[in-house]
């Protein structure tokens, strides 16, 4: 397990670029599903047929992560850059960049670091004397991303996007232990999550199932003079009740508490007061899905250093291959 | 049932954006003039009413969301007080000192506390208190009695019952925009006594406080020719601009703006012009804030327009009404919709 995770958080992957990691995905999956593709915005679709009276249920775990795009390069070979999705600046100063072609960087600010941090005083140095040996690198409108390696602390871990690769982890993992399963089952490794949920948006409208689930990191309040969130590391799988983009179904979410009480899967209440999952673009589908999320807990989002517990991730494998199994009635 | 207690029964009831089941069945329990009545996946109450044009029929749809804003436990603290948040865009400044019920197991009473002002620092008075530092008191004396009846998630609303102002006002929470749904109601009994060539679909629609959510699915459903959505509108009240609200006791506010089509809005003042039913004109420059622009853009588009039923001191536990308002927003509604065409529907398509 914690191998999968260090191979999916270490690939390279920022929204719209995300092939290296749905191929990665593809190869770890395809030899256990059904039926495997792509559509158009790049969602990989694992498909798990059900029995014939069961119902379809979505799952879907982002495989983009957050990460820079070159704006201009300027005369001494410096790069000036953008941000893809909701990159923390603070994060930025003395950390290092990838891109899709193994060029590193280091960004930096201009004059004093780390007071009054704007992007546009931001500047990453690959190293280039001049402008044309930078372009031998890196071309304007290239996205690069955090470069940062796996640890594994013992029952904790930590990377570079665990928010969502540590999902799919969940999704694989689950889709191995599942045989044949009451219902048909969508694993659905969605693109462009941190840029507005754009996936998760035409693979529900495709596949249009009855139910839809987001596997996600959510945020922690157990750290010192944190802000109040009432969900902790290693305390299990957290059930969302809401968050900006979605409120959980009401019985999709009571589904979820019922299979965690029966299964003995530690699990908890998740209000989370900001921030969207994949469920959000999921349930506003046509003319409406009823769904829900399960959320890993997550210390540091997206930051270069993420951090998980181990065993919230064997919790939320639990409860995916639980409810992918459970019969549904009317949801 | 006569306006006023349609309001007071739908003011009174509970129904947090994402959590309106129960309310929906009093909804349902209040309209005998529907052919057929169902809900969406999403909880949509959609009250059909058939015309009687020659098919395909113009499909009108109405919509009034049933959603009120809420709070919701984020915390119970050791001591047994309970932590909270908003859904919806409530005023932090007025949960100080209300009655809340707490939705957990059973319903529980509760209170929400605060500081005595004989023991608060200079200054303290004259600011708001932040909604992380309220909390609220059910009477639990520890977290563990605290755990048994109440779970972080559970939903809490305002405990308030309508009061009777003077003439048609009447003050309690939720009017937005139950207000609306009202009127929905007040349309289907008026067309009871006419004639109608469009299907019209009445739909209370969900999760309206947290992003039109509801009617984006119901509007894809119900694939309307022309939508219609009420909700309530700033009313007229000291230290407000004249040009910002609209009169309360004066009719509905019949808005003009982008979400709006203009031969629907020409037409709605016609009618309200012909059947002598007061109105007042209500610029609506920003689209996004009402069903309305759900539906509009929905599909391949609807021709759309609102109504705006004057309120004052939205978002508090004492939205103010005048019920004829409400009255009047059914009726001419009503009257709209009874003359209404298959041709005139066919020409909104050509803008």
């Amino acid at each position: 397990m914690k191998t999968v995770i260090k191979q999916l958080t270490e690939a390279f992957g920022p929204s719209g670029y995300e092939t290296e990691v749905t191929e990665l995905i593809k190869t770890m999956v395809e030899e256990h599903v059904d039926e495997i593709r792509t559509d158009v915005l790049g969602n990989l679709i694992a498909v798990k047929k059900g029995a014939e009276d069961g119902k379809t249920i979505m799952f879907a775990a982002h495989t983009d992560e957050i990460g820079l795009v070159v704006t201009h390069i300027d005369d001494k070979g410096f790069l000036r850059f953008s941000n893809v999705g909701g990159v923390g600046i603070a994060t930025l100063v003395g950390n290092r960049v990838r891109f899709a072609n193994g060029t590193v960087g280091v960004i930096y600010q201009e004059k004093d670091p780390w007071k009054e941090l704007t992007l546009d005083k931001l500047y990453i140095d690959i190293g280039a004397e001049s402008k044309e040996e930078a372009l031998e690198k890196v071309k304007v409108g290239e996205f690069g991303i955090f470069h940062r390696e796996f640890e594994d602390l013992g029952n904790r871990l930590i990377a570079k996007a665990m928010d969502d690769r540590v999902g799919c982890a969940v999704l694989i993992e689950a889709l191995k232990r599942v045989k044949n399963p009451k219902n048909t089952l969508c694993f659905v490794f969605t693109t462009q999550e941190e840029v507005g949920l754009r996936g998760a948006r035409t693979a529900a409208y495709g596949i249009e199932p009855d139910l839809g689930i987001a596997l996600d990191v959510t945020l922690t309040g157990d750290m010192p003079e944190a802000r109040r969130m009432d969900v902790s590391l290693g305390k299990g799988a957290a059930i969302k009740v809401k968050d900006s983009s979605l409120i959980a179904h009401p019985r999709v979410k009571e589904l979820l508490v019922n299979i965690a009480e029966e299964k003995q899967i530690p699990y908890q209440m998740e209000v989370l007061e900001f921030g969207g999952t994949d469920a959000g673009a999921i349930h506003l589908t046509k003319a409406g899905i009823p769904s829900g999320t399960i959320s890993i807990p997550t210390r540091y989002i997206h930051s270069p250093s993420e951090m998980v517990d181990i065993r919230d991730v064997e919790a939320c494998i639990n409860l995916v291959a639980a409810l992918a199994d459970r019969d549904l009635g009317d949801i | 049932m006569e306006i006023k207690q349609v309001l007071r029964t739908l003011s009174e009831a509970s129904g947090v954006s994402g959590y309106e089941h129960n309310l929906a069945a009093t909804v349902q329990a209040s309209c005998p003039w529907a052919d057929e009545i169902k809900s969406d996946k999403l909880g949509n109450l959609i009250m059909l009413k058939k015309g009687t044009g020659a098919e395909p029929r113009p499909k009108v749809m109405l919509a009034g969301h049933m959603d009120e804003i809420g709070l919701i436990i984020t915390k119970i603290e050791k001591e047994g007080f309970l932590r909270f948040s908003t859904i919806g865009g409530f005023d932090q400044r007025v949960l100080l000192a209300q009655e809340v019920v707490v939705h957990g197991k059973e319903p529980l009473i509760g209170v929400i506390g605060a500081k005595p002002p004989h023991i608060q620092a200079p200054g303290e008075q004259s600011k708001a208190v932040k909604m992380e530092d309220l909390f609220i008191d059910v009477g639990f004396d520890s977290e563990d009695e605290a755990a048994k009846a109440v779970r972080v998630g559970d939903l809490v609303t305002l405990k308030r019952d309508v009061v009777d102002l003077q003439g048609s006002f009447m003050a309690g929470k939720s009017f937005d925009d139950r207000a609306g749904v009202a009127a929905i109601l007040e349309c289907f009994k008026t067309l009871a006594g006419m004639s109608h060539t469009a299907d019209v679909y009445g739909v209370a629609t969900v999760q309206e406080e947290v992003g039109l959510r509801g009617a984006v699915t119901s509007a894809y459903g119900i694939v309307p020719d022309l939508g219609i959505a009420i909700d309530v509108g700033f009313g007229d009240s000291p230290g407000l601009p004249e040009s910002d609200t609209i009169k309360l006791g004066k009719g509905p506010g019949i808005a003009i703006g982008p979400h709006v089509h203009p031969k629907v809005h020409e037409r709605m003042i016609e009618t309200a012009k012909e059947w002598n039913i007061g109105y007042s004109l209500d610029p609506s420059p920003h689209p996004g804030g009402t069903d309305t622009y759900a539906i509009q853009v929905a599909r391949a588009g609807a021709a759309t327009i609102l109504l705006s039923i004057p309120l004052r001191y939205m978002h508090t536990p004492i939205e103010t009404i005048s019920y004829d308002d409400v009255k009047q927003t059914g009726r001419l509604m009503a009257l709209f919709i009874a003359g209404l065409d298959h041709e005139f529907v066919e020409g909104l398509t050509c803008f």
